[in-house]
């Protein structure tokens, strides 16, 4: 146990003593790590907040399907919905999208009853009467919108609204840009009547086989699409494989130009190194006890360069709000977002990176580490 | 205690261009005998000396150490042999740049475990002995040739070994810092340590019990 602890500071000292090849090498896996780690935070973190709400959402969506695509569905099945036996609630919204001023939001047609629960006024109240709108803080943060203030949308139709309420939502990304409003205000700015982008059906546990059935009774002849709360997760589990994968593409260039950059100044003062190893050969140390300090070495430099990797990520997410970054996994934002990205630093990714800035060190200097001590002393001594 | 039989090194075995370091050397060494192998360069004493000291392998022939033959030896038996009998002096001091003098001399007992306190303490007792006490915390760098050999022997002594080879030990210091090592030599032989030394001056000589003159890989 002491020979390994003696490695071990000897270790450390080495890494002390030659500091511009540490920092260096520090440098190379930090500038490789940090990205990832944070792309993997951002990227679990969106994966597990829309997770979070498909599993707090109903459980039937129903739609219309139109060329193999949902599409709106019309609300002259509503009444027979609710009568079907296990469907506890059902929901009609209109989900779309318009330009506020130069800003995509999402625009959410829905009863004021069935706004849903994560969605809290911060300030103001929930909208009751026509016109009257709840907006979410980021946006307001962004437009300076007050209660009070109005503001004019147009799709397909023009209309101007009241804002009555300041809204937080847990779903950070969501809520940021979204406004929610009455179902008939969002259907005459959508210039759409009597029809939803989608039905929400809650239902008792066990009836969504029944409910399907009934359904299928009910629409005949009609194309109509139900998903049930599985095949969504699914599609986000999807979507963000996708995603993951594109970061993953781009991210395999840039480690390929760092890579070798690491390889090299691992393999910094080499020949030096060599004679080192020739004189601890000769000084009756095993060729075990050689590479047992060097991978120390390694070891370090590594936990190092991880640990600053992992710090730095989180800065980047926290303080810079994934900048860069996040573009890739949340759609339509800007270089740096204007809301706190949600993220999730596990400790699996953690592990990799540093196993993986382990990997590349112990390549770049133990191939050679081993040659020089598994050669004849002589032959190192002569380096 | 050290024998060899007909111990051969060739440098580019079965080339065109094979070199003959040493051929067919038999020697006899008895414990506690201090021995020069004298010659000028190239004379295969830095070669005998390398394989006597198991720092590098013979092409052929053999070596034995107390009676055992320890060229069939594997790598792991021959670094414990080092570590445990032999203790090095080269021509080249071969001190670690980075390190101050009382860490290059305690950098054979890292892997044994032993503890940083007892570790200061030996290489202060042998670099006091070398004369170096007022050295313990400067660099390779800091020092003179002579005082960077004294570091050298000191780390060779720290095992306390049976056996010291020295290659060339003052080719590269003054008279004074010679006549000082010749002086540590003759203690070293007083207190039973056989000691193999490889130089072209005759100044070890005057203390060694066998000379062996070198010349063209083979003893004259």
């Amino acid at each position: 146990m002491h020979k390994h602890l003696n490695l071990l500071f000897l270790a450390t000292e080495n890494l002390l003593r030659h500091r511009t090849k540490t920092v260096v090498v520090c440098l190379c896996i930090i500038a490789i790590l940090t990205p990832f780690i944070t792309a993997i935070a951002i990227s679990e973190g969106i994966r597990s907040q829309s997770l979070n709400s498909v599993n707090a959402g109903a459980d039937l969506y129903l739609t219309s399907d139109e060329f193999g695509r949902n599409a709106a569905i019309s609300l002259k099945y509503l009444d027979e919905i609710k009568k079907i036996f296990g469907v506890t609630k059902i929901v009609p919204r209109i989900v779309g999208r318009g330009f506020l001023q130069n800003k995509l939001t999402v625009i959410v047609g829905i009863h004021k009853e069935d706004i849903p629960e994560p969605v809290t006024c911060i300030s103001g109240r929930v909208f009751e009467n026509t016109n009257e709108v709840i907006v979410g803080h980021e946006l307001a943060k962004y437009f300076h919108l007050n209660i009070g203030d109005q503001f004019s949308m147009r799709c397909q139709q023009r209309k101007v609204f009241t804002v009555v309420g300041i809204f937080s939502a847990d779903s950070g990304i969501w809520g940021a840009s979204m406004i929610f409003m009455p179902f008939n205000d969002a259907g005459d700015l959508f210039g759409k009547e009597n029809v939803a982008t989608d039905i929400q059906i809650y239902s008792l546990p066990g009836h969504n086989s029944e409910i399907a059935t009934d359904l299928y009774d009910i629409f005949q002849n009609e194309a109509y699409r139900l998903q049930d709360k599985q095949m969504i997760e699914l599609y986000v589990k999807k979507g963000f494989m996708l995603k993951e994968g594109v970061f993953s593409a781009l991210y395999i260039v840039a480690i390929a130009l760092g890579v070798p950059a690491i390889l090299v100044t691992s393999g910094f003062g080499l020949s030096e190194r060599k004679k080192e190893v020739g004189i601890m050969k000769a000084t009756g140390w095993q060729t075990l006890e050689v590479l047992e300090l060097i991978s120390f070495e390694q070891l370090l430099i590594s936990l190092l360069g991880a640990t600053i990797a992992i710090v730095l990520a989180i800065l980047w997410v926290r303080g810079f709000r994934g900048a860069f970054i996040a573009q890739f996994f949340i759609a339509e934002i800007t270089m740096l977002p204007n809301f706190a990205l949600p993220a999730r630093f596990l400790p699996l990714p953690c592990f990799i990176s540093f196993f993986f800035a382990f990997l590349l060190t112990m390549v770049g200097s133990i191939y050679s580490s081993w040659r020089a001590s598994t050669v004849s002393p002589v032959v190192s001594l002569q380096s | 205690m050290i024998r060899t039989e007909n111990l051969c090194k060739s440098y580019g075995h079965h080339s065109q261009y094979e070199v003959r370091a040493i051929h067919d050397i038999n020697v006899n060494i008895a414990k506690n005998c201090f021995v020069v192998f004298r010659g000028p360069s190239g004379s295969g004493k830095t070669t005998l000396l390398n394989i006597i000291g198991t720092l590098d392998r013979p092409t052929a022939g053999k070596v034995f150490l107390y009676d055992k033959e320890i060229t069939s030896f594997s790598d792991i038996a021959f670094a414990r042999l080092r570590r445990e009998k032999i203790g090095f002096i080269f021509q080249n001091f071969h001190l670690i740049p980075r390190l101050t003098s009382w860490e290059n001399v305690a950098y054979p007992l890292i892997p044994l475990g032993i503890s940083l306190k007892e570790r200061f303490e030996r290489a202060q007792f042998f670099l006091e002995k070398m004369g170096l006490g007022d050295r313990l915390s400067h660099t390779p760098e800091e020092l003179s040739g002579g005082q960077q050999q004294r570091v050298a022997i000191a780390r060779a002594m720290i095992n306390d070994p049976e056996i010291i080879i020295a290659d060339e030990p003052t080719s590269n210091i003054d008279e004074e810092t010679s006549a000082h090592i010749l002086q540590y030599f003759e203690e070293l032989k007083i207190r039973g340590v056989t000691i193999l030394v490889a130089t072209h001056s005759a100044i070890f000589e005057k203390i060694a019990d066998t000379v062996y003159k070198m010349k063209n890989g083979r003893i004259e």
